[in-house]
């Protein structure tokens, strides 16, 4: 094994994404997520993409979200994207070898999608098909390097040239919460030195701490070198945020937030749960480094527009070429 | 190293039915693990359907094996089918040397950390052909981590435990805290590129 | 066999590139090397060092020196090994091995960085699959330990193991010829299957098999078997095995009295130490309990008659316990069981002195009964100051239930016998170690151990041979003895005594009783009458199975092993001509299997008879230089150590005679000590 080092190219667009250009034109990005449904019925898809469109720059679709089986990424953004929306396909190492990534990749970039996530994937035991095999044949972050030499160099990873390479804007997660913690700046490092353009982090209810991871991102330089979003999402209930709290693993849900969700009445903890969100994205506004906010409202994506409006972050840039 | 547990006896039952039997038990790694309470109670259970039964070590000996069979040529001739409690290994070995008789295996085969020896390791090897411990303050990531990762942990580590369980260390988090015990902390910040999972043999 | 053996590599040196990419993190680095498994005796870890030397060119004093360990991987022997080395000046270590010994070492030094020199390999060997585990011999079989095992379906070939895409629903239509297409060399496992079927009347099934289910082995599973495993090989002492017990038939079987023989075949040398000197002749006729010979010298004992009648000859007779004769007195029974008038009962317990509790035990010819028959008075007089004595009431062979059944029948007795022991050597605390598959023989000891406050009742895990001193010794005590020959239990500062012995000096001390009788087991497989007998010293063994097996026994020997002692230890008789000894505390009757020790088999170095041996040698060197002729080289590797415990031999997957070795080795080391 030998180890590699990167430069990441800067300058001109990569892409035609559309994310890459209100990033690039020094605008505050807003991305939004969507999740597909366990069915083959697009209609899903559509009602959602046209809640999202106008009032964020590009829309994730989620791959295999906790190795639940649904309608896959690429698939379903190739149906959002009709709606006039960018699509932000997802990937997980978890269920395809780097033959079946590399296949995935052209097709994408074939197919006129702009945007891809690479993510290492939930263990198969938290799904629905718990006896599958993991595949990981590579991760998340040699997945990064792997589009990135795709993109730029026209390579394969095996080391085979295209002639037409797809042109993809590289995204990749972050969890600033999870342990270890000193490795989760390193961490970012890697992928960014990998090749990674942009960065969705993990939902932000811990202010301070994920101030903290900034500033160790700050400290390395690495908000220069890729555009760091960082999460958000409304809470709907105390059940969901008690659930968030205490079973989803890299979740830091301060006892400060519930309680501010406790001081309530039942009938108005989801108005707070938006006002939260709304709270969060403007001081996350304010810390030095933080390129855009992305938008988790999973299966509540219709209050995306009041908090995008309410946090003063319309209308959208539109670039009309 | 290999352990066994029983099969349930209703998927033994269903193979066996009222065959008549010849039972080999291989206890040479009782040592290791072996459930000699329930593997005895579903073998006394089954006591009208006996022929005869033997008990060795090392199934996996082909030699050894061999010589049983002579041995036992008359009894193994009478029964109807052949009634095996080994690893695979063993099961495969007494069905290659009775190629034409129904032999059955009653067990379901495990592994437990560590090679040939008897004591369970804490870690484990897998042979993988290009040793990475160089990189890992020698823990090894892919015998020990649920998604044999490289490039250090998934986000899914919670305060040094695994995602997949509370229990488990996250092995990554004890590499990181060796590497930068033993001042190598960058050694994290290398790329390690997608490896070969298909290393040969040497010849 | 051999030639796999010469194939087969665990691991090899990395690549020169990557040895040289190491050393520029290091300036001194000591190198460990695994002598492998499943490889030659000879040494490989020097020409690997040279090589290593070389590679490093003008920068070869950053290698600091090297060591070759046996085994690396066995952690508490390995650990022992390095924690010895001098590593002065060394600021990192090197190691080639496997993955399981870099990463072990790895874990000792929590401080230095520890390299890995060498890459493990793939279990492969033309094999597509790749995938899968052998067992302890190296046959072609592997098992993907998959825990959802696929061989009824395929007649015994894995599919996993044996077709490179691991297919449960039959070949993929690749194959030509019948060869895979991934390694023309290899039959398409699914044509094998389908072959090995047809043989068996068999074919594939119509309805299809399921998808592999990845989440079994579940990991709980295998937590909790590596944590029960673990606790298991780590009870008490170092190595050890736990044999099938076989003590059902007869743990509920009460004592009872063996009938006489007409004949006793009583040996003069029934002890460690000199033979005692004959004081009877032919023709005379003795009683029971009367003296017929005397302790010549220190080391040695009285020898009692055990029945009354006229001794009609002193000669040599087959010896039980060694492949030589020895002189006995042979007596033939007058059916009168006279007792000797001499035997009083003493009410006076008391009120004896220490030193005449000795000469009384020493008189009445008593002497270890768990096997060693070492004399007990001597014993009892040890040269250095002890301060506890521990009761060994494991009884830790197979089959064997004498001491158990002593125990739940005769607690009391039992007791007062420590007693006078613990008053002879004077200590304040006496620790009785009794195995926990014993349950009713420790709520009997119970009661009457609560009387005496020093006297402690401890169970114990079952392991064998947790009776072996040295093993017993440290789990009661955790106290170290210095190894044999030279090292004994009063070194530790403690006497260990078998719970039978404590019962014979009970009845010498209080009912007058020399040692003329003991209990046995008499179990195994194909007796009619298995049970724990109360049997006179010098009844011939043949009687002995007569009566327990209820029919002629003249063909016995052709097909059963008869073993005086347990399972393990126990010494196989030759012929059924010699008698039952002091020291003899069973018969077990096992019949003969296929498969029997010898020592014409090649070792395959699985390095397990090290992991099981309590004294922490590495018996297979024994059995190797054994086969060499060369025993010298065996006493380096510390023969002499040896208990003879039999573990090396019971856990070999080769089958090899260790014990036999071993006995020839230690032997050879006596008798050039003597030259």
């Amino acid at each position: 094994m030998s180890a590699v080092v990167g430069e990441p190219i800067g300058g001109a667009m990569k892409t035609k994404s559309n994310l890459e250009r209100v990033l690039e034109t020094g605008h505050f990005a807003v991305t939004g997520e969507l999740g597909p449904p366990q069915s083959a019925d697009p209609e899903v898809i559509r009602r959602k993409a046209r809640i999202l469109k106008g009032h964020v720059d590009a829309v994730n679709v989620t791959d295999g979200q906790t190795a639940v089986v649904r309608m896959a990424s690429w698939a379903a953004c190739m149906i959002g994207k009709e709606e006039g929306l960018d699509h932000i396909v997802q990937m997980t190492c978890r269920d395809r070898n780097r033959i079946a990534l590399q296949m995935d990749i052209l097709g994408i970039g074939a197919l006129g999608l702009n945007n891809l996530l690479c993510l290492t994937g939930d263990h198969q035991k938290f799904g629905d098909h718990p006896t599958a095999k993991g595949v990981y044949d590579v991760d998340s972050i040699q997945l990064i390097k792997i589009v990135k030499d795709m993109r730029d160099d026209r390579k394969l990873q095996c080391g085979g040239e295209i002639p037409v390479a797809p042109r993809l804007f590289i995204g990749a997660a972050e969890n600033p919460f999870a342990d270890p913690f000193e490795f989760r700046v390193p961490r970012l490092a890697k992928k960014v030195t990998a090749g990674a353009d942009f960065i969705q982090t993990q939902i932000v209810y811990n202010v301070d701490k994920f101030a903290e991871w900034m500033k160790g991102v700050r400290d390395r330089g690495l908000h220069e070198r890729v555009k760091i979003l960082a999460g958000v999402a409304p809470i709907k209930s105390m059940g969901a945020a008690r659930y968030m709290k205490t079973r989803v693993p890299g979740m830091d849900v301060p006892d400060s937030v519930i309680e501010r969700l406790q001081g309530v009445t039942k009938e108005q903890v989801s108005r707070e749960g938006i006002k939260l969100c709304v709270d969060i994205i403007n001081q996350v506004r304010e810390i030095e480094g933080v390129a855009g906010v992305h938008v988790m409202a999973i299966e509540w994506e219709e209050i995306v527009p009041e908090i995008v409006e309410t946090a003063g972050l319309m209308p959208r840039p539109r670039f009309d070429q | 190293m290999l352990a066994v547990q029983i099969k349930p006896e209703e998927e033994i039952v269903s193979l066996i039915a009222s065959k008549m039997l010849f039972i080999f038990e291989c206890l040479g790694c009782r040592d290791v693990h072996y459930p000699v309470e329930t593997a005895h109670e579903l073998i006394d259970s089954l006591q009208e359907q006996v022929v005869d039964r033997v008990t060795v070590d090392y199934l996996c000996h082909r030699e050894f094996v061999q010589e049983y069979i002579q041995a036992y040529a008359e009894q193994i001739e009478k029964a109807q089918a052949i009634l095996v409690f080994s690893c695979g290994v063993g099961v495969q070995v007494v069905s290659a040397l009775l190629e034409d008789r129904r032999v059955y295996t009653g067990c379901d085969t495990i592994h437990l950390n560590g090679f040939q020896g008897l004591t369970a390791k804490e870690y484990n090897c897998e042979q993988c052909g290009e040793c990475y411990l160089n990189y890992t303050g020698g823990i090894c990531p892919i015998a020990l981590c649920a998604k044999h990762l490289l490039n250090g942990p998934c986000g899914g580590s919670q305060q040094g435990k695994c995602e997949i369980d509370p229990e488990t260390p996250c092995v990554w988090q004890q590499i990181v805290d060796r590497l930068v015990s033993l001042g190598q902390g960058q050694t994290l910040e290398k790329l390690g590129a997608p490896k070969n999972w298909n290393v040969s043999p040497a010849p | 066999m051999q030639a796999d053996l010469m194939d087969y590599t665990k691991f090899r040196l990395k690549p020169d590139q990557e040895i040289r990419e190491v050393f520029e993190h290091a300036n001194r680095m000591f190198i460990l090397f695994c002598r492998k498994c499943y490889k030659r005796f000879e040494e490989e870890g020097e020409e690997q060092y040279v090589h290593v030397e070389e590679i490093l060119g003008d920068e070869g004093a950053k290698a600091a020196g090297h060591v070759t360990i046996d085994f690396l991987c066995n952690e508490f022997l390995s650990g022992k090994k390095i924690s010895g080395l001098d590593l002065a000046g060394c600021d990192s270590l090197g190691v080639v091995s496997c993955g399981l010994g870099i990463q072990f070492v790895a874990r000792l030094f929590d401080g230095m960085p520890v390299y890995a020199l060498a890459d493990s390999l793939p279990h492969a060997k033309n094999h597509p699959a790749e995938v899968g585990y052998h067992g302890i011999s190296l046959e072609e079989e592997k098992c993907a330990a998959c825990g959802q095992c696929y061989l009824n379906a395929t007649g015994g070939i894995c599919p996993i193991t044996s077709c490179a895409k691991g297919l449960l629903n039959g070949p993929c239509g690749g194959a030509t010829n019948g060869k895979c297409e991934v390694n023309s060399s290899v039959d398409c496992a699914w044509v094998r299957i389908r072959g090995r079927l047809g043989k068996r009347g068999e074919d594939f099934g119509s309805e299809s098999v399921a998808p592999r289910d990845y989440s079994k082995p579940s990991l709980k599973v295998k937590q909790d078997l590596s944590a029960q495993n673990r606790v298991l090989r780590g009870e008490g002492f170092y190595g050890g095995v736990h044999p099938l017990e076989n003590k059902e038939a007869t743990a509920v079987k009460k004592i009872r009295s063996l009938p006489e023989p007409d004949r006793a075949i009583i040996f003069l040398c029934q002890h460690a130490g000199k033979r005692a000197k004959p004081l009877v002749a032919v023709g005379e006729r003795v009683l029971v309990g009367q003296k017929i010979g005397e302790a010549d010298g220190f080391v040695s004992a009285c020898v009692h008659s055990s029945i009354s009648g006229k001794v009609i000859a002193i000669e040599e007779r087959p010896y039980p316990a060694a492949p030589r004769n020895e002189l006995a007195v042979i007596i033939e029974n007058d059916g009168k069981s006279e007792l000797d008038p001499e035997i009083r009962r003493r009410d006076d317990l008391q009120a004896l002195p220490r030193e005449r509790l000795l000469e009384i035990i020493k008189e009445s010819g008593i002497v270890g009964l768990g096997g060693a028959m070492f004399p007990t008075h001597v014993k009892l007089s040890p040269p250095k100051p002890v301060d506890t004595l521990l009761v060994n009431g494991c009884e830790c062979e197979p089959y064997l239930n004498a001491d158990n059944r002593l125990m739940i029948e005769h607690p009391e007795e039992i007791l007062a016998g420590i007693e006078i022991v613990q008053k002879i050597l004077g200590v304040d605390r006496v620790l009785v170690g009794v195995e926990e598959n014993k349950p009713e023989a420790i709520e009997a000891l119970a009661r009457f151990v609560e009387r005496n406050p020093g006297v402690e009742l401890v169970s114990l895990k079952t392991k064998y041979p947790q009776g072996a001193e040295r093993a017993l010794i440290k789990r009661l005590a955790d106290r170290d003895v210095p190894p044999p020959p030279g090292g004994l239990p009063f070194d530790a500062g403690v006497i260990v005594s078998n719970i039978a012995t404590c019962f014979a000096i009970y009845e010498a001390v209080a009912r007058g009783l020399p040692l003329f009788q003991r209990v046995i087991t008499v179990s195994g497989e194909g007796l009619s009458k298995p049970g724990n007998y109360l049997v006179k010293i010098g009844t011939p063994i043949r009687d002995v199975m007569e009566y327990c097996c209820g029919h002629d026994v003249g063909g016995l020997l052709a097909d059963h092993d008869v073993k005086m002692g347990g399972q393990i230890m126990g010494i196989p008789q030759s012929n059924l001509d010699s008698s039952v000894v002091k020291g003899t505390t069973g018969l077990t009757v096992l019949r003969k299997y296929p498969v029997a020790v010898s020592g014409e088999r090649d070792c395959i170095k699985c390095g397990r008879c090290v992991e099981v041996c309590p004294m922490q040698l590495y018996p297979l060197f024994y059995g190797y230089y054994g086969r060499q002729g060369e025993p010298a080289r065996a006493i380096e590797h510390r023969v002499e150590e040896c208990v003879e415990c039999g573990c090396c031999e019971y856990i070999c997957a080769a089958k090899i005679a260790l014990l036999s070795f071993i006995r020839q080795e230690k032997a050879y080391a006596r008798s050039a000590d003597k030259a």
